[in-house]
């Protein structure tokens, strides 16, 4: 079947599915999947199950492992949550925005001498079922929830999976190697085991 | 889009989005209103909270966000069971609250998004709040009373029947235990005579309000400054300042062992005291967005000492004996007041003339963070400031270990 029409997904798991159909091949076609996630209109209690917050910082919940293709995540930020600057470890990243608003600042991958800081390359504010796509060619970039008064949720996949990145120092441009861990998966709370 | 969690069913009411400015629920039974413990009235049209909310008698979790609010009537005083109260994005400021509101059992206190420019006070006496958000409004202070009884007050005990041919015990304990102590000794009085005079006056003493706070959020204001007195909240766990214009962190903030998440950026800090090394619970903090000193600035000013002073820095250096009843009560609490150089080769002692010394300590062994320093004189140097110029490797004693700090979200 050609897949030249967008079609629309209902619900989160028609979105699901029609993920793992388009993964199923070996190339990505990023187009296709950012117009995809766009398209389905968040509906709460679709997603209410793996949103689980923590009021410390943001947390990530696994949704579903796309046979090994694809990792796909719910994200949520509480007032004033963000990440540090980080790559994406060579992996496309699709962040849709399912409830409130996440401002997306990037920056240039930094030089060996840094003076000043990191080098801003721009800054936009996601609004809801927007997605955004970054790669480590474009650059890098800082997610936050700069709301003091609404918590934001964020739909995210990352294709290949990855569990480390580097974060980054804006001041110096120092990185830094993390492993990333889930919060919960597939609503199941998942505490950190070293 | 309003996502909760909480029971669902017949006791939440949901009356969100309906354009309501008045809660005459004539088709909500007595009795349904009697049961709800929820009430959700977010999105309406509400200029002040209805008095008929307190027909809602075992209301726990109450949600009036997002509409008018400018007022908030003594009725909900008569909601006895209210744990929960969120009243996000309205037009509250300090003189909205009922006189009484501080009686409340409230234990979850959300008001972001309104226009309060004063802590309110009533918030000070609130003896069950756990956390509270004042996010996005437009404090300009936080008041030194958000913990109302300083520590360490000196309590005087009086053992015999008379206090002429009384001995003296004099102890120095912390409030609380002063409070607990004479709660005891009020009881045994009658049978032992134990006299207690305290000098503090124990009638105004009740265990300290916001002592259980566990949250408090502020990020989004207009503070300049943290009054020291913040670090006596011994639960507080999570601490938002972001967004606001501090220009510096009170060193005594070092003390709080609970606090696990404090949020620091976009405010103008250019160092952070070094004391902030000692916050072992501390996993994440967020700093980035502030003018922090990046290059060592060579200025350093220096106010020459007081006599006072340099008395004070005589009689602590030198160990002189003294008592409290030999000297003015000032200057005892003066004296108690002494630092301790933190160059580990000097002995010596400060108090109000002290050097500030930007130092640059490896954070984790991966950032470099200014730290400020205080030294008793600027011949008091630090080992390894030879070279204040460079990036120079940190002492041993301000390396931290790397199991500290893990999350420490810079930049």
């Amino acid at each position: 079947m050609e897949q030249t029409e967008v079609m629309k997904p209902e619900t989160l798991n028609d979105l699901i599915k029609v993920l793992h159909q388009i993964f199923s091949s070996d190339t990505v076609n990023v187009e296709e999947v950012q117009n995809l996630m766009e398209s389905y209109e968040s509906k709460p209690e679709e997603w209410m199950e793996y949103a689980q917050f923590d009021k410390f910082r943001y947390t990530r919940n696994l949704v579903d492992e796309g046979n090994g293709k694809f990792n796909l995540m719910i994200l949520c930020w509480g007032e004033g949550h963000g990440s540090s600057i980080h790559d994406h470890t060579d992996s496309h990243c699709f962040m849709k925005l399912l409830q409130g608003q996440l401002k997306e600042t990037l920056f240039e991958w930094p030089d060996h001498k840094i003076n000043g800081g990191m080098t801003k390359k721009s800054e936009r504010v996601l609004q809801e079922n927007q997605c955004a796509y970054i790669h480590d060619s474009i650059g890098l970039h800082r997610v936050e929830n700069v709301s003091h008064t609404e918590p934001a949720v964020s739909l995210h996949l990352y294709s290949p999976q990855f569990d480390q990145c580097n974060t980054f120092d804006q001041r110096t441009g120092h990185r830094n190697t993390v492993k990333m861990t889930f919060w919960s998966k597939y609503g199941e709370r998942t505490p950190f085991v070293r | 889009m309003d996502v909760y969690e909480g029971l669902e069913g017949e006791k939440v009411l949901n009356l969100s989005r309906l354009n309501l400015d008045n809660l005459d629920l004539d088709d909500v039974g007595e009795e349904r209103k009697r049961d709800t413990q929820q009430l959700f009235l977010v999105y309406n049209r509400f200029i002040m909270l209805p008095g008929s909310i307190c027909h809602f008698s075992n209301l726990v979790f109450l949600d009036i966000s997002c509409n008018r609010l400018a007022f908030i009537c003594e009725d909900i005083l008569r909601l006895s069971k209210l744990k929960t109260l969120v009243a996000k994005n309205n037009r509250l400021d300090e003189f909205s609250l009922p006189k009484d509101f501080g009686t409340m059992s409230l234990e979850v206190l959300n008001f972001s998004g309104n226009r309060f420019e004063e802590f309110p006070s009533e918030f000070l006496n609130l003896q069950r709040l756990q956390s509270l958000s004042l996010g996005g409004n437009r404090l300009k202070s936080i008041p030194a009373e958000i913990e109302q009884l300083t520590s360490g007050s000196k309590v005087l005990v009086y053992h015999g029947f008379r206090p002429e041919c009384a001995t003296k015990l004099y102890m120095q304990i912390t409030v609380q235990l002063a409070l607990q102590f004479s709660l005891m000794c009020n009881v045994i009085l009658r049978h032992f005579s134990l006299i207690i005079q305290t000098q503090t006056d124990f009638t105004k003493l009740k265990h300290a309000a916001l002592h259980i706070l566990e949250l408090l959020y502020l990020g989004g204001n207009s503070i300049t400054s943290i009054p020291p007195e913040l670090a006596n909240l011994p639960y507080l766990s999570y601490l938002v300042l972001c967004d606001n214009r501090i220009q510096s962190i009170p060193p005594q903030l070092a003390q709080m062992n609970s606090l696990r998440s404090l949020s620091l950026h976009n405010n103008l800090l250019t160092y952070l005291p070094r004391e902030i090394l000692s916050l072992f619970q501390l996993q994440e903090l967020s700093l980035r967005g502030n003018p922090l000193v990046v290059r060592f600035v060579k200025d350093m000013t220096y106010d020459p000492p007081s006599l006072l002073e340099l008395a004070g820095r005589t009689v602590k250096s030198r160990n002189l004996p003294y008592k409290p009843e030999d000297l003015p009560g000032n200057l005892v609490r003066y004296l108690d007041l002494a630092s301790k150089c933190p160059n580990p080769k000097c002995g010596g002692v400060y108090f109000d003339s002290c050097v500030r010394h930007i130092k640059f300590v490896d954070f984790c062994g991966k950032y470099r963070l200014p730290l400020m320093h205080y030294l008793c004189s600027p011949e008091c140097s630090s080992p390894c400031s030879s070279n204040p110029q460079s990036d120079a490797d940190s002492e041993d004693e301000s390396s931290v270990p790397a199991h500290r700090m893990q999350k420490v979200l810079l930049g």
